[in-house]
């Protein structure tokens, strides 16, 4: 029954969160009775292969679990955009996006206020207005390609994508070995992060060029530290980095111990930069032509930059000791799970 | 996109927009007897009411949630399962629906 868990596993998470529990107990009933039933029909246990095809009949899980959302809300200009399967998470991204984005802006108009200088209401409006409508174009689009591709290939799932079940000859040389398929990467976790890391490059690439993606109309009195400049480099390649580490999860969700130690180096990639931009101690500065005038701005605007990079840095770093615990722990309480003296042996 | 499948889409619309509301219909009615899920999902299927589980179990959760259905989670064959059975409201809008469904298939079949 492990590849009903997988498939139950796969439904849950996109499942609200309040009824979670008790759908997937009457799911999980329902498709275990069919299993027995089917069975009994046959006078003997279902083999994996009927099992999957079984599974298939049931539908992709994300599409299954969309019935349960009572929000069915979608997104159209003529013709439906963004379905209700995707429209909780194309909001829930947008929001973040959007989020993120205005607290930037906040502070910059903050600090602008706290040192005196005008703040024009215009200025606060065109600025909101430009970064909504560019976060919305982009967002949309991502989110109505991924629409389209779901819309045409409604059946085209795999149930290897549900969390990374492989059914293939070598794994089947290997059925003995006690490995733990539940841990195994799930493949929409991948596409997500491969699509917001792309979507990161991409708007890291923009500020290099047009700092007034992130300053907006103070892009006119405040530029970007040097210290940017200098961390752009090893923050595109962590960012790659991430990209490359999750297409090769992608493509083989069984390889969890390669992605926890690669991680652990991503880590401490991001922590090196985030020393380097804290030690920087200016992160922003007035243009030449404006440098009396702004001082004070740029005072404010640094503080806040420097509390949130230590916040930051703080954060991160315990998180990286939580990572390395569990990788040195991990192997260990999962041989005495499992009541093996070898740790369990994954696909790399 | 050729005229027989935009006629074939449109058919589909329909059947499917007609099915929803005998669907609901027919819960409430094969409801009368407490079930759980997989066999009034059986039930249903040997009918000629075949409906997955992606609909029938948001479907049960809104008629419960409507106050038409009562359900229960028990132990039958050493399994914990979710049995259904309809209210007394449940009872009641069953035979106003059926009454209506009666007439409206007495109306088509004198149009008919």
């Amino acid at each position: 029954m492990e590849l009903v868990d997988r498939y139950l596993k796969a439904v849950a998470k996109a499942l609200p969160e309040a009824q979670r529990e008790d759908i997937i107990r009457e799911l999980s009933e329902d498709i275990r009775s069919e299993m027995e039933d089917k069975a009994h029909e046959l006078g003997r246990p279902l083999t994996e292969a009927e099992q999957q095809a079984l599974l298939r009949q049931h539908g992709n899980p994300l599409l299954l679990a969309a019935r349960y959302h009572q929000d069915h809300r979608t997104l159209a200009f003529g013709r439906q955009l963004i379905g209700p399967v995707l429209f909780p998470f194309y909001v829930k991204v947008l929001s973040f996006n959007l989020g993120l984005t205005f607290v930037v802006i906040a502070v910059i108009f903050i600090a602008l206020g706290a040192s005196g200088q005008k703040v024009g209401f215009n200025n606060i409006l065109t600025t909101c207005l430009l970064q909504l409508l560019i976060q919305l174009g982009v967002v949309t689009l991502i989110f109505s390609l991924i629409e389209r591709h779901l819309t045409k290939n409604p059946d085209r799932w795999d149930l290897s994508a549900c969390g990374g079940l492989r059914l293939d000859v070598k794994m089947e040389k290997n059925i003995t070995l006690p490995i733990d398929r539940s841990q195994w990467i799930s493949r929409f976790e991948s596409a997500s992060i491969i699509v917001a890391s792309t979507i990161a490059l991409v708007w890291l690439t923009g500020v290099q060029r047009y700092p007034f993606l992130i300053l907006g109309p103070a892009a006119a009195f405040l530029k970007l530290a040097p210290i940017w400049y200098q961390v752009y480099f090893p923050i595109v390649l962590l960012t790659v980095a991430e990209i490359v580490r999750a297409t090769i999860n992608l493509v083989r969700p069984d390889w969890t111990l390669f992605r926890a130690v690669y991680s652990v180096f991503v880590h401490c990639g991001g922590l090196a930069v985030v020393y380097f931009l804290i030690k920087a101690s200016s992160w922003v500065m007035a243009v030449d032509s404006a440098a009396g005038e702004y001082a004070r701005t740029v005072g404010i605007v640094n503080q806040i930059i420097y509390y949130a990079l230590l916040i930051t840095g703080i954060f991160s770093t315990v998180m990286l000791v939580v990572r390395v615990t569990r990788l040195i722990r991990g192997p260990r309480s999962h041989a005495r799970a499992t009541g093996v003296g070898a740790t369990a042996k994954e696909g790399n | 996109m050729t005229p027989g499948t935009s006629n074939h889409d449109l058919f589909e619309n329909l059947r499917l927009e007609l099915r929803r509301g005998s669907l609901v219909l027919a819960v409430l009615a094969a409801l009368r007897k407490e079930q759980y899920g997989y066999t009034l999902r059986k039930t249903l299927s040997e009918q000629g009411m075949a409906i997955d589980e992606g609909t029938l179990y948001p479907l049960l959760r809104r008629l419960e949630s409507q106050g038409l259905l009562l359900s229960e989670w028990r132990e039958e064959e050493k399994r914990n399962k979710r049995f259904y059975r309809l209210s007394a409201d449940g009872k009641m809008i069953l035979k106003q629906l059926l009454a209506e469904w009666q007439s409206i298939n007495s109306s088509l079949s004198g149009m008919l």
